[in-house]
């Protein structure tokens, strides 16, 4: 079997689901159960939130004993320092790829997007720590964009590419042509939505094609209908993929994280 | 046009439908686009057909039916002015054969009318050559029904229509674990715009009647249909989506007969906060102190404030009172 890695994004996209809302008590309980499953890394939220948001990290960091802790960011260096403040041991740097983004969200231009990445990943090699590039809405971006800020991350240092498909729209066939473009002297990560209900099967054309990481989360909590969900990843790769995960373990320990995961919206589940 | 066969009728326990809500249910699957409703003899007799007539209850016999929708031709070339010509519905028995076969023993099934089920791991192995090895099987009609138990059947269709395939079967809201019907109705809408004639904005009708009819809810973030798919909170999106919705939704919440609503909770930031009360005068810092009252009362509910209670939030905090939600 072929060895390959998850990082739980429950905290960080999860919990952006609308309506989602955990406690810092219940986010450590959640993380702890993630780090004894065997998960790789654990995005353990966006400590820019404020104050609550980075007692919940520092704590999570604290409490898990394996699993590398991810702080992910905006482009955008306050929002860095304060993941390197609550001890991050990753600094995940979110870049909208796509011009839809560039220009419609951020208003600004490619070139500023690329100056201002250089920037914060001055910022993050500064305090020594590992620094992983986000491309938001890779899927509809220009490939000739998606090649230089390839390019741009591998120079910058950045130990990890995390592709995302962030709208969901992205098919197998697609997802494999897409990932088997990308270099291969810089680890992959796929970060994919369920908006046509492929996250799984697109998150297998992925690492099928050499990425090392799937990002998922549990019970496929997030965005609108939500990320690659774990479960759902692993019964689908049985035997044929290795994530250091035990199935049936993690199916009892997302049973017992039901209630605090949905709370009083149990219908939702 | 490929072939769409949904079959979620055939999994029903029909007893307690009515004939109106099983017409409508009908009606509702071919406007989104679907082609041919798979329909047992016990439905075809609670249909609007005239069932009584001589001949028709002995043709009916224990075979499953296809319900098609044809066009009348005199109608449909009528002269300008003249209202659309009404789709009338005909029978045709469903002659597939189903098989869970593996792929290397289909050579042995040439000049058939095959239903493929199964394939579930079908993602995990080099899904473009068992399709090719389906194509060139030289077998007449060939229809896949893959099985969702990997949670991968709607890739499956959409990656064999893709291929070439001609006919896909599947279920309303993953029932009984065939492919999706609406995702792969989405999918196909948008891989093939120009090809898709089906309006997906029956959906929520669709769905809403599914779930009287069978008694299941569909989940709140069910893809394409849930409810709650075009709720945003976290202040990322909100901001997004209120520059351009194109940015975080991949289809337009009016293409499935759902609406866009902005919701409030713990990850809002201040621009969902001026939006949602309307209030461009607000200072920073009356924002700043609602929005951490707000979150913290998420963070204890585990939900979303309403609108209402945001009202009552917002008027204490500015009164600085105690508050209470």
């Amino acid at each position: 079997m072929t060895n390959r890695y998850i990082v739980d994004t429950t905290l960080r996209d999860g919990e952006q689901s609308p309506g989602m809302a955990f406690s810092i008590r219940e986010k450590i309980t959640i993380a702890k159960a993630l780090d004894t499953l065997g998960v790789a890394r654990i995005e353990a939220g966006t400590p820019a939130m404020g104050r609550e948001e980075c007692r919940a990290f520092e704590k999570i960091k604290l409490s898990c004993k394996q699993a590398k802790i991810i702080g992910w960011n905006r482009m955008n260096r306050s929002d860095i320092s304060q993941s390197i403040g609550c001890g991050a041991d990753i600094i995940h740097v979110c870049v909208p790829a796509s011009d839809l983004l560039i220009r419609e969200k951020l208003r600004t231009t490619r070139s500023q997007v690329l100056k201002t990445l250089s920037a914060c990943a001055a910022a993050v090699h500064s305090e020594k720590r590992e620094l992983t590039i986000g491309l938001e809405d890779a899927s509809r971006a220009d490939w000739n964009f998606v090649v230089l800020l390839i390019e741009t991350a591998q120079h910058l240092g950045a130990t990890t590419l995390r592709f995302s498909d962030t709208v969901g729209i992205m098919s197998p066939s697609l997802c494999k042509a897409t990932i088997n473009r990308i270099p291969d002297n810089i680890d992959i990560e796929v970060h994919m939505h369920n908006d046509l209900g492929m996250a799984v099967a697109n998150s297998i054309q992925g690492l099928r094609c050499g990425a090392k990481y799937a990002d998922t989360t549990l019970f496929g909590i997030g965005e609108r209908a939500g990320n690659c969900n774990l479960e759902h990843l692993l019964i689908a790769t049985q035997g044929q993929l290795d994530f250091g995960i035990n199935l049936d373990e993690l199916q009892w320990r997302q049973a017992d994280l039901k209630s605090i995961i949905y709370k009083n919206n149990l219908a939702s589940a | 046009m490929v072939t769409i066969i949904d079959r979620t009728l055939t999994t029903f326990n029909t007893s307690g439908m009515t004939s109106q809500d099983l017409n409508h249910f009908c009606d509702l699957l071919f406007t989104c686009g679907v082609t041919k409703i798979e329909l047992t003899p016990e439905l075809v007799d609670r249909l609007n057909f005239p069932v009584t007539a001589a001949g028709l209850k002995q043709w009916l016999g224990q075979r499953r039916f296809f319900l098609t929708r044809i066009f009348p031709e005199s109608l449909a070339s009528a002269g300008p002015g003249t209202k659309e010509p009404k789709a009338l519905w005909k029978l045709e028995p469903n002659e597939l054969v189903e098989k869970n076969i593996p792929v290397g023993k289909l050579h042995s099934c040439h000049h058939q009318k095959i239903r493929i089920t199964g394939l579930e791991d079908l993602m995990t192995r080099d899904y473009s050559e068992v399709f090719k090895a389906l194509l060139d099987s030289g077998i007449d009609t060939l229809d896949l029904c893959p099985g969702n138990h990997h949670h991968c059947a709607t890739a499956i269709a959409l990656e064999w229509l893709l291929a070439g395939g001609q006919s896909i079967s599947c279920g309303f809201a993953n029932h009984h674990n065939f492919p999706p019907l609406e995702e792969v109705l989405m999918g196909l809408k948008l891989s093939q715009p120009d090809l898709f004639t089906g309006d997906l904005s029956v959906l929520s009708e669709l769905r809403d009647l599914y779930e009287k009819l069978s008694g299941q809810p569909v989940g709140k973030m069910k893809a394409i249909i849930g409810t709650d798919i075009f709720k945003v909170e976290s202040g990322i999106h909100v901001d997004g989506v209120l520059k351009n919705p194109n940015t975080y939704e991949p289809f337009s919440p009016q293409s499935v007969g759902n609406q866009r609503e902005i919701v409030l909770g713990k990850h809002s930031g201040r621009q969902s906060l001026l939006y949602k009360l309307n209030d461009s005068q607000l200072s920073e810092s009356a924002a700043h102190s609602i929005l951490k009252h707000l979150k913290s009362h998420c963070t204890q509910l585990g939900r979303n404030l309403s609108d209402r209670e945001l009202r009552t939030l917002a008027r204490e905090v500015q009164n600085d009172k105690q508050i209470y939600c």
